[in-house]
């Protein structure tokens, strides 16, 4: 059983980071990339590891992305 | 590009293959500094969260550099975004007005939010959590209340002689439990084992410093960026 | 030498890698080439958590009564001023793309190359 949680969890974490490599929605990607940050998150704390888990979310997840989203939000949404 | 990046992969899965199985007791990464961390580590320094013990007793340099790099690379944003003499401030972007459903609930949640930030830095020693945990916590919640109330760079929400200096508390902090140590135990950043509560306050302080120098950081790289 | 399916965890971060390794060299857009960085940077973090992981083992907490086999606690240490460094990172060089698009107009490196 937690095998199957860690299979999925991996396959999750190849998916994101495949959909933010192809997207070309630059607000997609960050938003992605938040999602892939938590699942990273959950992964850590199935491992024993909690303090990082707890770094990971609060600053993946809330630091990374708020300075993401101000960014493409002076630069332009759109990847050409 | 396919072959820059099978010539980097390859090589990494045949090492990563080649490795002990994770999980495995008997790994090397297990045999000895951290045997003594786990046997040792809660009555040398006097802290249950062994991570903890680690980050400020064991490797205190590191974390000292950690608290460095984060009041650097605030320096640098200012630095690299400072406004010309001649140019205008950049315009804010116009934004969608914020409903006021939004604006409530985080008012209401935010005296929540702060005390279990609090608590987190606070407990370092005891449970999962620690300074820089709870200072992000905060500072992520300094965020919002200033998007939320609407004050960026005119009057900001932390006062700009206060704020430098809170941004500060991190390198300013380890400075001077560092030379506390020097005076009381005979070396830098080192921990007095004689009185208990003596040991266990510099690790408190050690943790209050970290946690409102990396509070006060991100509030900081976020007005920078946002350029109000 | 043991099995390949026991390391899979560590493959699939190699995998993670070189995802975040093919966005940085491949993709002009400089925003993209940030982001790869940062999947690298979180796939090299998780293989060193994973590295200091014990079967059924717990946190590396000790309460009243908690016993077993503690996860070794010197990589979450480790990777705790990783993840601090990684924050710092990504600050400075998306302050330097704003600073980038105020002088340049564009962010796209293969128009950058021709811009000076």
């Amino acid at each position: 059983m937690s095998e199957f949680f860690d299979l999925v969890m991996l396959a999750l974490l190849i998916g994101m980071a495949l959909a933010v490599a192809r997207t070309r929605d630059l607000l997609a990607a960050v938003i992605l990339f938040s999602g892939y940050s938590l699942v990273m998150c959950l992964l850590w704390q199935h491992r024993g590891a909690p303090d990082v888990a707890m770094t990971e979310a609060a600053v993946g997840a809330g630091v990374t992305t708020i300075l993401f989203l101000l960014a493409i939000g002076r630069t332009g949404r759109r990847e050409r | 590009m396919a072959l820059a990046i099978a010539a980097a992969a390859v090589p990494m899965l045949a090492g990563v293959m080649a490795l002990p199985r994770p999980g495995d007791p008997a790994a090397p990464v297990h045999a000895r500094v951290a045997a003594h961390v786990v046997a040792h580590g809660a009555e040398e320094t006097g802290a249950e969260n062994l991570v903890t013990a680690v980050l400020l007793a064991y490797r205190g340099y590191d974390t000292f550099g950690e608290v460095t790099v984060m009041f650097a690379a605030l320096a640098a944003v200012m630095t690299v975004l400072a406004p010309r003499p001649r140019e205008r401030s950049p315009e804010p972007a116009d934004g969608v007005a914020i409903s006021p459903v939004v604006v409530f609930v985080i008012r209401l949640l935010a005296p929540f939010i702060a005390a279990f930030a609090v608590l987190v830095v606070l407990r370092g020693n005891v449970s999962p959590g620690g300074g820089f945990q709870g200072g992000v916590m905060l500072g992520a919640l300094l965020v919002l209340l200033s998007v939320v109330t609407g004050r960026g760079n005119e009057r900001p929400l932390l006062e700009p002689r206060l704020a430098s200096w809170l941004q500060a508390a991190g390198p300013l902090t380890f400075t001077l439990v560092a030379l506390l140590g020097f005076a009381t135990a005979g070396a830098v950043l080192a921990l007095p084992a004689d009185p208990a509560w003596a040991r266990g306050a510099m690790l408190l302080a050690l943790e209050l410093g970290i946690g409102v120098g990396t509070a006060a950081i991100i509030l900081g790289l976020f007005l920078q960026m946002r350029g109000w | 030498m043991p099995s390949g399916l026991q390391n899979l965890d560590y493959a699939a971060f190699v995998v993670l890698f070189c995802i975040g390794l093919y966005m940085v060299l491949a993709r002009s857009n400089l925003v993209k080439k940030l982001l790869g960085l940062n999947i690298m940077e979180t796939a090299v973090f998780a293989f060193i958590v994973t590295s200091g992981m014990v079967d059924d083992g717990t946190a590396p907490i000790l309460g009243n009564g908690v016993a077993g086999p503690f996860a070794s606690p010197l990589p979450h240490a480790l990777i705790l001023t990783g993840i601090v460094v990684a924050v710092s990172i990504t600050a400075l060089a998306l302050a330097l793309i704003v600073e980038i698009h105020r002088q340049c107009g564009t962010i796209e490196a293969d128009e950058l190359k021709g811009a000076e």
